[in-house]
This record gives C-alpha cells, structure tokens and sequence, in this order.
C-alpha cells in the first residue's frame, strides 16, 4: 500500500514538472489573438508569425553562435583541466575541482556584474561580443568538467601504461587509447554544454553588446510588453529542437557505447 | 632471448624508506621467474622499474648486459601482463593484438600475418572479432598474454595476472602460462603473492620481504631449504621450534624426536628449527616414536591435518594422507627422519 | 609525463578562472566601494555610502529578507516534494525509469524563461487555474496567484526541483541495499529503516540539494521578474535595474554583494547545522 501512494505522489510532481510546458506548446496553437489556455481553436498562424519575425530568428541565430562557439572552447578547456584532475592533481585534487566548479557555485547574478566591471576596467566594455562569450564559456566549463572527469573516473590508467609497454608515445597514447575511451563524455558535457549556453539569461543580459540578444532575452523582453501566443510558438519550436538533438545524441552515443 | 641483471637496484618514493631496497639479482636467459611476497614487499615496483613505469633511484637493470634504466617504457621493448589485463576496451580482440605492432610500423600484411600466428597461439582465433567485454576472465587473460607477446619483447612481465580469476581456471591458466613460455622460451618474470603459483610455475622463486631479497633458488630449494622462519611460513606449513642445545650430545640440539645435528651457538643458547608438517609420520600409540596427543582434526579429502600436542606442552602440526582413523583426544605416536630438520638463520 | 607538462593541461582553465573570474570577483568587490559617476559607470573617489544606503533603508533590509524568505520556502518546498520523487528514481527496479529521469531532467532542457512563461499561463488572474476554478464555479474572482510572493515560490520551486532531486537521487543510489536488509533483519520496520538508516545516508545529497536550490533561487532573475511584474521585487531584479535601467553600477555591486553575503552566511550555517561526522 505504501508503495502505491508513493506512486501517486511520484507522478504527481510529474505532472507538475511537466504542466508549465505543456501549457506552453497548447497555447502556441491558439487560433486566438491572446495568450488563452485552453486554446480558441488550433492554428499554426503565430508559428508563420514568427517565421516572419527577424527579431526573434536573429535572436536564435546569436543564440546558437554563441552556445556554438562557448562549447567548442569549454570542451577543450574543459577536457584538459579534467585530464589534469583525474590524473596529476595529486593533493591538490579537490582545490582544482572546487575552482573548475565555481562558476555554478557563485551566484550567476553576481559573476555577471563582476565580469561586467571587469570589461570596462579593461576597456572592453560590452562593445564587442567578446564579454558574452567568455561568461558563456565560464558558465558552461563545469559541466563539461564534470562529464569527462566521470568518464576519466572510469578510465583504468593501465590502459595507458598497457599501450606504453606496446611502444606507444603520449600523443599515440592520448589519440588511440585515452580520447575514444572518454568520447562519450566530452559529447555528453558539449551536450549538456550547449544547453546551458541556449539558456544562460542573467550574463547575457548584463554582458550583451547592442544587437546581440539572445533567445532567452529577446523573449523576455516581447514577455514583458506583449501577450500574444507567438512567444509560446518560439518556446515550442526551441523546446523541440532542443530534444531532437538531445535525443538524437542519445541514441548515437548510446549505440557506440553498446560495442564496448 | 634475453638474460636480466639487476644490481644494487633501489627505488625511494619521496621521503619514505626504500620500497625496492638495493636488490641483486641474475635471471638467465629463456627461465621462468617469480617474485613472491606480501603486499607492500616491493615485488610490484621492482617489475614496473623492470618495465619503466617506474624510475630508478639508484642501481641498474640490464637486458644482456646493456642498462636499460633510463630507457622509456615505450622503447623498452617488454611485454606486460597486467592484474586486470588492461585490454583496451574500444578494441576488438584483433586490434588489441595488432596495436604494438602498429606502433612499430609493421607493415599491414606482416601484422595480419603476426596477429593470426597470435591467435591460434592463445587459442583465439574464433573470438578475434569479439570485444573485450564479450568474453569470458580466462580468454581475456589469454588475450592480454597474447597482446603482449605477439611484439615479441626481450622479456615478458606479468603482474599477478591470476589474481581475478576463480580457482578452477587459475590452475588451468597455471599450465597454459607454463607451457606457452616454455615454447616461445621467453624470459619471464611473475609477480604473485601465491606461492603455490610461484611453486609451480617458477623455474627461479624471488622471495621478498620489505624490500629485500630474502631468498632467491628453485622452488625445491625455497621449499626444502628455507634460511629463515618468513620464507619457510611464507612458501609452506612450517613447524618452528626453538630448541635449546643438547647438553649431552655436543653439536646436537635437543627436540622431543632426538638430539639433530646442528651447526651450534655455544652450549646453553637455542637454534630455531624448522620442519615440514608431511615430514612427521602418525602412528597408533605404542609404535616407536614420541608419544603425543591429537588436539584438532581437520580431514581435507586427499589430505588431514592434525594439530597435536607433546606432553611437554610443545604443539605440532602434521599433514598426512588419511591413513588411520584418528579422533581428537586420541593418544598417537610420532616418527620423523632427523635429516629433515632444517636450522634458519637468525632474522634481525 | 613530467610535473611541468601536465601542468600545462591546467594552464588555460586556470588563466580562464583567475583572469575573467577571481579578478573580476576582486574588482566588483573594490568598485562597490566606488562614488556614483556622472555619465561613467562610476566616479572616482571612494565611499561606504553605498552600504549605508542600503542597510539605511527599509525597503531595501525588506526586500533582501523577503528574498531570503524566497529561497528559504523554496528550498523547503522542493524539497518535501523532491524527496519521495529522488527515493523512487533511486530504485533499480523502477518500471519506465527512463521515462520518469527524462520527465525530472526535462525542465533543464526547455529554459528557464519558457518555464517561467508557462507558469504565467497557468498562474494569471485570467489563466489556466483561475479560469478552470471559476468554470467549475469553486472561486468568484480570481485567486491571487501572480505578482506576489505565493506565486514567484511556485514558479522557482518548479524550476530548481530537478536540481533538488538529482543530488539526493544520486546520494541514494550510492547507499548499498543490505544495509537496508541488514535493518530489517534487526527487527526495524520499513518506516524506521527510513528514518534511522535510509535518510540519514541521504543526507549528503539532501545537504547538497539544498544549498543548490538556495543559493540559485536566491540570484535568479527571471523567475521573480516574471512572476512578480512590477509588484514584488526580489533583490536580484533590484540589482538588475540598477545596472540596467538606472545605470548605478556601484550601487548594484553593494546590493549584490550584500545579497551574496547574507546567502553565503546562510549557507555556511545551514552546512554547519547538518554536519555529518561520519562523512
């Protein structure tokens, strides 16, 4: 009996995880003018709205460019400092993790302003797009560190000294044996990576240079002024791009880890 | 074919005493050799000096007379076997057998030639498709020999490749490591904390306690004629007795079988003697011998053991084939040919 | 490898770390100490005046409770609800675990705007409950849902339960199953075996959730700048006009700072309460 009510309470808080986002892809069919759920009869019309909206599609443009950019730098940043704390860190392993966690750790509010500080001091400012992409490459490097020292976790260092006792040098070392055995992970952490970029708000509302909004700020600004169920449509296409892809990695990724 | 020298060989670990403490030791070409000892003996970091995963502080290895110890693991030229085999997990059974020979250039056909001379040898050329994880703990571990072997190396190093495997296929494995070595005729060292498996295996037993050599000789020699009471427990059952000397027969040491030669401190001082358990016959009581009583019996099948005790006092153990039906309690008589006594040396 | 090389593996995340994070945690620190400027981000000289502003004042010592009032109920409310989900995802013989993952994951996926969005949908005088209720002819006008703290509460615990259930799911996961049996053999009955063996083991993961979901739910902007609107302010939408709309950057650094602080505070004694010593 016990075991039934907690199964009810589970799915429950299921259904409160999810009911924000189904509200969310019902109200984007509306056929009505205003944000209205359930829905005035179905219709596409605010997905051609927005099709036809350059704000909005520049917005997811700057978007995936940064998310784009800021993972490509957090895998390779990310990788190596977790090459280095899984295997040579040595006592000072739990220094280096705490410092590659910290930007999660510290408050987003206040990182953002210290960075913004940080820019004009140096005579940056927010002129360039330089500011956004180094706070998004921050935000986004303790995900990736964690991903690939998870799977550096799992990596058994006599693989390494195996392929040495077979005449392989590091560089053979890290190609052939180390990078195909932490694969999963560095794609898990660009995964995760580029999702938290997609929806990292508070830095990039305070870091953007002009012209640069990214999705998450373009639609809370048109959330602040307008009600119209185009922001629904634009949430709606962004949530399900967002899980084609992850889902898509999933199964790529979950049918080569099958083979070993 | 390869003969290994080491010599005064040392490794310390930043600020703690030696882990490998100056050991010299000859491994002639083409022989089988165990290092064997506890955890902690420094077995293990003498055979990664051996293969260069580790440096040395201070002394040499030599491969036929040229000092290899500053020559990198990867040009070094061995073959290592390793406790959880280390196959490469993204690897077919092929590919890992074919790696070292890639890093050597080899061309394709060579390789292909090579891996499939491997396979056959390992007695895997049906799984060469299969990935390390599809296969069983004794066919990864003939894997591992064979990825090991197939660069032909100047000596083979196994680190206590038997230790996950169950009982059954470690006696198995004991006869297929064996064999194959002496057909390829490699020079071999073993590191094992078993010592039925240095026993078995070994042409040449390395005991090693606390970073020394303690005793170094054929498994028969190990076994037969240990120098101290560590390596005699360590290889084997072992009665010890602290006998005094015997005042009445001089160069004698007094035991409850007899007065046994033995090289004497002065009169008065005690020799420590050792005796195999399967030394010492049992006999109903009132047979000729010392009479003692049966304390504990613990009947193993091919094999009992019995714990007994002399009137004095003094415990002994025997191992015998179960001859008699003994119980505890019961009154027995002890024999044993006095040639079997061996005197250790005193352990400082 | 030698010492030096693999420390060169270190070498650009520490340059990322110390040059675009520690400096600038030292520098925001120093400028919240700045004179206000005069068409610059901020003058010259330096003051306290910031500080006293802000402790000065009511509404501000006010509004930094209510925000901590804010992530305290949150953090307690997901973790009440979090808590039976985390011990339920835990169980490997869950049917649909996969499924049930993906639905506490889910939210990390679709944004936090969106999700504060949908909570506007739900939450509004005219939408999805207050309507529902109405139809159903339970309520006459709307329930107040929106622009207050009742409704920023709901919407931030929606938001940081996946970041209270992971911890504690994983905490949970790592407790070794005999000694639940181990319990029970020694006569304890299922709720007992929860209370004295299954949620103290848990509790490094519950300690985790916890400070995670605070500390988040204390910065976050979007969440309360929805919800609340004009009506209710957290400190956090406060420091953001400040740099925003109203251009007072050393007077955003003081209260973000003062924030940070009182939640680092917080923090620092809720880990000292929960302690374990057996950890």
């Amino acid at each position: 009996m016990g075991r039934n009510v907690l199964n009810i309470y589970c799915l429950a808080v299921y259904a409160f995880l999810l009911a924000p986002i189904f509200v969310v892809v019902g109200a984007s069919f509306n056929a009505g003018e205003f944000l209205t759920f359930p829905p005035q009869g179905l219709s596409l019309r605010w997905y051609f709205t927005f099709f036809e909206n350059e704000v909005f599609l520049r917005a997811i443009g700057t978007s995936l460019w940064i998310a784009a950019v800021a993972t490509f730098f957090s895998v390779i940043i990310g990788t190596m400092a977790a090459i280095h704390y899984v295997n040579f860190a040595g006592r000072y392993k739990e220094a280096v993790r705490v410092a590659a966690l910290s930007p999660l750790l510290l408050p987003e509010i206040l990182t953002a302003i210290a960075l913004l500080f940080f820019l004009y001091d140096i005579g940056i400012g927010t002129t360039t797009m330089f500011g956004l992409l180094v706070g998004h490459v921050l935000m986004t490097l303790p995900f990736v560190f964690m991903n690939v020292s998870a799977s550096l976790e799992a990596y058994d260092t006599d693989w390494s000294m195996a392929a040495r006792s077979l005449g392989a040098r590091p560089f053979t070392r890290f190609r052939r044996i180390m990078l195909p055995l932490i694969k999963p992970g560095m794609i898990g952490g660009a995964l995760f990576s580029f999702v938290i970029s997609f929806d990292i708000f508070t830095i990039s509302l305070l870091l953007k240079s002009i012209g640069t909004a990214t999705l998450p700020i373009q639609l809370f600004d048109y959330l602040k002024t307008n009600y119209t169920p185009e922001a629904a449509a634009v949430s709606t296409l962004s949530i399900v791009a967002t899980i084609t892809v992850v889902v898509i990695v999933e199964k790529v990724i979950g049918l080569k880890m099958h083979k070993f | 074919m390869t003969e290994v020298r080491l010599n005064r060989l040392t490794k310390i670990y930043s600020g703690g005493k030696p882990a490998v403490d100056s050991i010299t030791l000859d491994i002639p070409s083409g022989q089988f050799v165990s290092l064997l000892g506890p955890s902690g003996c420094g077995k293990t970091t003498t055979l990664k000096m051996l293969a260069g995963f580790e440096d040395v502080t201070s002394g040499e290895i030599a491969f036929d007379g040229e000092d290899v110890g500053r020559v990198p693991a990867e040009d070094r030229d061995i073959g290592m076997v390793f406790q959880n085999y280390a196959l490469f997990p993204h690897m077919t059974v092929q590919q890992n057998l074919a790696f070292g020979l890639e890093m050597r250039k080899v061309s394709k056909a060579e390789i292909k030639r090579r891996v499939q001379a491997t396979l056959e040898m390992v007695q895997l050329d049906h799984l060469a498709d299969r990935y390390p994880a599809q296969l069983s703990g004794g066919q990864q571990q003939r894997v591992a020999i064979g990825r090991a072997l197939t660069i032909e190396p100047r000596i083979l190093l196994l680190d206590e490749p038997l230790a996950n495997l169950d009982a059954k296929l470690r006696e198995e494995m004991r006869v297929f490591i064996r064999d194959l070595q002496k057909r390829v005729g490699i020079t071999t060292v073993y590191v094992t904390h078993d010592q039925a498996e240095a026993m078995t295996m070994s042409d040449l037993v390395v005991v090693m306690f606390d970073g020394h050599i303690a005793q170094a000789g054929a498994p028969r020699e190990i076994y037969e004629t240990p120098k101290t009471a560590k390596v005699a427990g360590f290889v084997g059952q072992v009665n010890l007795i602290e006998a005094p000397m015997d005042p009445a027969t001089p160069g004698h040491a007094a035991t409850p079988f007899g007065p046994v030669p033995v090289t004497a401190p002065g009169v008065g001082e005690t020799v420590t003697l050792a005796l195999r358990p399967e030394a010492i016959d049992i006999a109903p009581a009132g047979a000729p011998g010392t009479p003692a009583t049966i304390e504990r019996v613990q009947y193993s099948g091919a094999i009992v053991d019995y714990t007994l005790r002399f009137a004095d006092g003094t415990a002994m153990e025997v191992k015998t084939i179960p001859r008699h039906p003994f119980a505890t309690g019961d009154a027995v008589s002890l024999s044993v040919d006095l040639a079997r006594f061996r005197q250790l040396e005193r352990e400082y | 490898m030698s010492q030096r090389k693999t420390f060169l593996l270190l070498l650009p995340a520490g340059v990322l770390l110390v040059v675009f994070l520690a400096i600038p945690y030292v520098s925001v620190f120093i400028s919240a100490f700045r004179e206000p400027g005069q068409g610059t981000p901020y003058g010259e000289g330096y003051t306290i005046a910031n500080f006293t502003r802000i402790l000065g004042d009511w509404f501000y010592v006010k509004q930094a409770l209510n925000t901590m009032l804010i992530g305290a109920v949150t953090t307690l409310a997901t973790l009440v609800i979090g808590l039976p989900v985390a011990f339920q995802l835990a169980r490997p013989d869950l049917k649909l675990r996969g499924l049930f993952y993906g639905i506490v994951l889910s939210p990390l996926l679709v944004g936090i705007v969106i999700r504060s969005y949908g909570w506007t949908i739900l939450l509004g005088n005219n939408g999805v409950i207050n309507r529902t209720l109405r139809e159903w002819g339970w309520i006459d006008g709307p329930l107040p849902l929106m622009y207050n703290t009742l409704g920023i509460v709901i919407a931030l615990t929606h938001v940081f339960l996946p970041f209270m259930i992971l911890p504690i799911m994983s905490a949970v996961q790592g407790i070794d199953p005999s000694v639940g049996s181990a319990a029970r053999s020694l006569g304890a009955k299922r709720p007992t075996v929860i209370r004295r063996v299954l949620l103290p083991l848990a509790m490094p993961g519950i300690q985790s959730g916890c400070i995670l979901v605070f500390v988040l739910a204390l910065s976050s902007y979007v969440t309360p700048a929805l919800i609340g609107g004009l009506r209710v302010k957290t400190t956090a939408v406060t420091v953001v006009d400040a740099m925003i709309d109203t251009f007072q950057w050393p007077f955003g650094a003081a209260l973000a700072l003062t924030l940070s602080v009182l939640g680092g505070g917080s923090v620092l004694i809720f880990a000292r309460l929960t302690r374990m010593k057996w950890k």
